[in-house]
């Protein structure tokens, strides 16, 4: 068997899976938008009382937006940390690896101990802030190990360069590796909203609930949110999945834009790396 | 004490772990002078180079013993502000390393981290290094675009003028033409004889030649230990010591 024909198996061999993979994508997608027909851009901006999904996807967001503000900062010093600090040893890789562990987590194990912790132990109760506590724990990892590629791939040179000009540790990091390490950092946390956005399991019991008047007034309240809107309706209700296709479709979008951003992100900030070539 | 020496080592001994690498070395540097440091690979010329500056100290397995006199000053004191000693002595690095930032950042990186000036004061900052350092003419239209725009050896001369923009005394340059081409490389040479008016500078090169068309004085190394070292021309033309001539001749990389 000669090498060009080898070669053509590979290439054959290999592409199948990214066919299924989108083809699965695909599928998904033209599923959901047979329920595009219970979806109008009303919907938006109705509230659930009246039949729309505005608390609901304000809930979300605030869920993940706020999880994202606890989980970013700590993701991107615990990463520097890791990087530029941590002496090598033992402990570093213990800790390595519990972060490991914690991207393993199932979320509904996440979900069960910010339950237990959160909202029992420290009181917080079914809450904003339990959800974000619960959440940003799922986030971290992400962050972490995003955040760290993103820090190891820059060239030491420039750390060099600025310690060499009388820059202080902090300062070399700080103003050469943080910045051009800053695209692939920002990645790493839209890659973990993304990961949380639709997340059910970990806030079923922390934070979301089926009815809410109005918006929360304070992070000691629940919220309503979309993922757990479309568990309810189909587990607990028993509706038939075309009800909750426009719920489903929403926020289909809402993580799928968020995958969007980062790639276009990475791709932009690609250029803009030339030390990387 | 007379510091008429603008560099004073004593007894320096370098350790990277169990590796001994700089010997109990020895060795004045005159004010406004070019002092090649040259020798086979291996033999702790960068290491020689790095423990003038401190930069050694970044790195974790490396032990220093014995001091280093600058204007008379030991760097090797307990009380030595490092930062203030690295901004006093600018150095170049064998590949050019430019910061990921625009032309004009780079070279005002220096300046602004030690607060030195800001606005139209750093401006001129800029210019005046750019200028000494030969290179100018070319990016003064550009000084937004990214240093990684430009060739190879524009960004050793823009590092060059990075580290001329602190306002340094000494120049430590760690082979700074071994990446470039022969053309960038003469323009550097060029550079050097005119800097070391105002500055003393060391450049250790693994380029005989290039030895003794910039430097005033050579220092050859050998396994961490000096062999020999004084005039350039002497030492090329009447090299005391038998590994000094076996070097000189090629005898050995």
């Amino acid at each position: 068997m000669g090498s060009p024909t080898k070669e053509r198996i590979f290439f054959v061999a290999l592409g199948v899976p990214v066919i299924i993979s989108l083809l699965a994508f695909f599928w998904i997608a033209a599923t959901l938008l047979t329920g595009v027909g219970s979806l109008n851009l009303d919907m938006l901006t109705t509230s659930a009382l009246k039949g729309g999904a505005f608390e609901m996807i304000v809930g979300t967001v605030y869920l993940f937006a706020g999880a994202a503000a606890i989980a970013g900062p700590i993701g991107i010093f615990a990463a520097i940390y890791l990087v530029e600090y941590a002496p090598s040893g033992k402990i570093t890789r213990i800790i390595d690896q519990a972060i490991n562990n914690l991207a393993g987590v199932p979320s509904i194990i996440i979900g069960l101990f910010g339950y237990t912790f959160f909202s029992r132990q420290l009181g917080f109760g079914i809450s904003l802030l339990s959800g974000w506590l619960t959440l940003s724990l799922m986030i971290l990892p992400i962050v972490i190990r995003g955040s760290e590629e993103a820090i190891r791939i820059v060239p030491t040179s420039f750390k060099q360069a600025a310690l060499a000009l009388g820059a202080t540790k902090w300062k070399s990091i700080s103003l050469t590796t943080l910045v051009a390490a800053a695209p692939g950092v920002v990645t790493s946390l839209i890659l973990g909203i993304a990961r949380v956005a639709g997340e059910t399991a970990a806030i079923l019991f922390t934070s979301s609930v089926l009815i809410t008047r109005g918006l929360p007034s304070s992070p000691f309240q629940p919220v309503m949110t979309l993922s757990f809107n479309m568990y309810v309706k189909i587990v607990a209700r028993g509706e038939s999945p075309e009800n909750v296709f426009g719920i489903a479709l929403i926020l289909f979008f809402i993580v799928l834009s968020f995958s969007l951003v980062a790639i276009i992100l990475r791709v932009y900030y690609r250029r803009k790396q030339p030390w990387l070539d | 004490m007379s510091y008429k020496d603008k560099i004073d080592i004593k007894q320096l001994n370098v350790w990277f772990g169990e590796k001994h690498v700089i010997r109990g070395v020895d060795l004045k540097i005159k004010s406004n002078s070019v002092t090649a440091i040259m020798g086979p690979s291996g033999c702790g010329k960068s290491t020689l180079l790095r423990s003038i500056n401190r930069m050694n100290d970044v790195i974790k397995v490396c032990k220093v013993t014995g001091d280093v006199f600058i204007n008379g000053k030991n760097a090797y004191e307990d009380n030595t502000n490092v930062y203030d000693l690295r901004r006093q002595i600018g150095m170049v690095f064998q590949r050019p390393n430019p910061l990921p930032k625009s032309i004009y950042e780079n070279v005002a990186f220096g300046p602004k981290i030690h607060k030195m000036a800001s606005g139209k004061a750093l401006d001129k900052i800029v210019e005046k290094s750019l200028r000494a350092a030969a290179i100018w003419d070319e990016v003064h239209d550009r000084l937004n675009d990214s240093a990684f725009d430009l060739s190879g050896g524009q960004q050793q001369r823009l590092c060059i003028a990075r580290a001329l923009a602190v306002d340094p005394e000494i120049i430590l340059m760690d082979e700074p033409c071994s990446a470039l081409d022969p053309a960038a490389t003469a323009k550097i040479e060029q550079l050097i004889r005119v800097l070391s008016n105002d500055y003393t500078v060391i450049i250790v090169t693994h380029n005989m030649q290039q030895a003794s068309r910039v430097s005033d004085y050579t220092v050859f190394l050998y396994l961490g230990k000096i062999i020999e070292e004084g005039a350039t021309k002497g030492i090329f033309e009447n090299p005391q010591h038998e590994l000094t001539e076996q070097y000189i001749t090629g005898e050995f990389g």
